[in-house]
């Protein structure tokens, strides 16, 4: 893997943030869908208590027409929102657990380097036109990785570690820098937040739906329609793969739009694949140094998802299957802007 | 019939949603580009500012600053008379000028090697490359939400509704861009040493 391996082309990044934007309104909509599904489900069983005899198409029939109220889908939706709005509220910082951290201002540089690096913050906000300037965190570590965090004037942070910091150039600095800004414009943050929350709520309702519907009082002779258990039974094993296959899908759609949006800022695509490629390379060659540090790193799993490259994928067992894998792989990502292999 | 009026009316709430959305849009876009045009105007100030200290402070190394100092401020009016009497071009022309002789900064730390050496001009170099690079950003940023507007703007059902409100929609604004003949010169234009 070195950057002399590929052949640079132009890239589109209108086309490619326009197609990952298509995708994560898909993603979006199949979620609800299946919220709204295990939402009507749980309505099933409440109306087969109350009018027994039915079948399941009979008392999907009625909710849909509305002729039966779906209360319990309504409420679902409504702690959804609620929970959502909780959340939001009280995610900041989060993200920093853990480590050892210092915020940079403009007047508390140490060295020249802080100071680029918090010029070159304030470049891409200059850039993608955001009405607030990130708070910039400085992460004491050896290892090569950045994640942003939070949306607003109040949350949004972006962080990176000294070893990023002290290995990359100017340029390639300011790639990983937009990147990370492109996650905040894109609202990523929220994003990843509602598909969590959302996820958590399903699994839990469906957990509840099973044992109760399993070991739940059986009223003697009621004969209960066994497609309704069917179903009930399939969603309880099937929902959690399901979920966790869609988060990550989206988890990698939005680092496509993330490096598409850093090109969109910069014009250009080479120090972005330039600091791609330097980090995956400074992992490999660090990688039991690097794997004990981030061991020994409390609270690493709350990072995985947002950092700039997944750290995971030094460990050779898990980055063998891409569709449980948070990060599209190095040549991808470097092919959707415009780099591919000789 | 009244099937009929149901539909008329749903059909006649969407139109009003999808009116009201698209127009608040489309003042949001504009206000954007005026936005990221005066963000322009900012990032120039503060080149200005951030020059005259940079000049102020190598003063001491070199007599070169003289003249380039009384072409600054004398480019810096230019300016500003320009913008006062709405000359865009002559204005473009006189903060174009600006940027040449911040790439001839540059080139005189070259000459200087104790100069040179020193952390103080690695922090000024950082200052200058910094500087040039927000006021850069700050145009591409404001073409980029010209081309957002106008791209809305000039597009299917949204330029029926320009042309309907057209006091407050219809707006044209010029890409930030170079004289047709400073092009082939900033094309020609290396540095000699």
């Amino acid at each position: 893997m070195d950057f002399k391996d590929y052949h640079k082309t132009a890239g589109n990044w209108r086309l490619e943030l326009a197609r990952n934007a298509r995708k994560t309104k898909q993603v979006i909509a199949l979620f609800f869908l299946i919220y709204c599904f295990v939402g009507l489900i749980v309505d099933v069983v409440v109306l087969q208590s109350m009018y027994p005899g039915g079948t399941l198409s009979v008392y999907l029939k009625a909710l849909l027409t509305f002729k039966a109220v779906p209360y319990a889908t309504i409420i679902m939706l409504i702690i959804a929102w609620i929970s959502l709005m909780i959340t939001y509220a009280m995610y900041d910082k989060i993200m920093l657990l853990g480590t050892e951290y210092r915020e940079i201002l403009p007047n508390n540089a140490q060295s020249l380097q802080e100071k680029q690096l918090y010029n070159v913050v304030e470049e891409m906000k200059v850039a993608s036109g955001l009405k607030f300037m990130p708070k910039v965190y400085l992460i004491e570590a050896n290892y090569m990785n950045a994640f942003a965090s939070g949306y607003s004037e109040k949350s949004a942070m972006v962080a990176i570690t000294r070893g990023l910091m002290e290995k990359l150039d100017r340029a390639e600095l300011t790639a990983v820098m937009a990147h990370e800004l492109s996650h905040i414009r894109h609202q990523d943050i929220k994003l990843t937040l509602m598909v969590a929350v959302l996820s958590n709520i399903l699994l839990m309702v469906i957990d509840v739906l099973f044992y109760s519907v399993f070991f739940g009082r059986n009223d003697g002779d009621k004969k209960r329609d066994n497609s309704i258990v069917m179903v009930v039974m399939i969603l309880r094993y099937v929902l959690p793969l399901i979920t966790v296959v869609l988060a990550l899908f989206l988890s990698r759609t939005r680092e496509y739009m993330a490096d598409s949006g850093c090109v969109e800022l910069m014009r250009d695509n080479d120090p972005m694949a330039r600091a791609l490629l330097k980090i995956s390379e400074d992992h490999e060659a660090n990688a039991d140094a690097y794997q004990q540090e981030y061991g020994r790193t409390p609270h690493e799993q709350v990072r995985q998802a947002s950092y700039l490259f997944d750290p995971s994928s030094i460990d050779p067992i898990k980055s063998l299957n891409n569709l449980f894998s948070t990060h599209p792989a190095i040549d991808d990502r470097l092919k959707a802007i415009g780099f591919k292999k000789k | 019939m009244s099937s009929f009026l149901i539909a008329i009316l749903v059909i006649a709430g969407l139109l009003a949603v999808w009116v009201v959305s698209s127009y608040n849009g489309l003042i949001g876009m504009i206000e954007a580009v005026d936005n990221n045009k005066r963000q322009i105007d900012i990032q120039l100030d503060r080149r200005f500012k951030v020059f005259q200290s940079l000049i102020e402070a190598v003063k001491q190394y070199m007599d070169y600053e003289k003249t380039t100092l009384k072409d600054v401020v004398a480019l810096r009016n230019q300016a500003t008379a320009a913008q006062a009497s709405g000359d865009e071009k002559a204005r473009i022309a006189a903060e174009n000028g600006i940027s040449k002789i911040a790439s001839g900064l540059s080139v005189v730390f070259e000459q200087y090697p104790d100069l040179k050496a020193g952390q103080n001009v690695l922090q000024l170099q950082e200052e200058i490359v910094n500087t040039e690079n927000k006021l850069t950003y700050s145009k591409q940023a404001y073409n980029d939400s010209i081309e957002r507007f106008n791209a809305k703007k000039k597009s299917f059902f949204e330029s029926m509704l320009v042309k309907f409100f057209a006091a407050q929609l219809d707006k044209t604004y010029e890409y930030w861009a170079l004289l047709e003949g400073q092009v082939k010169v900033q094309e020609d234009y290396t540095v000699k040493f």
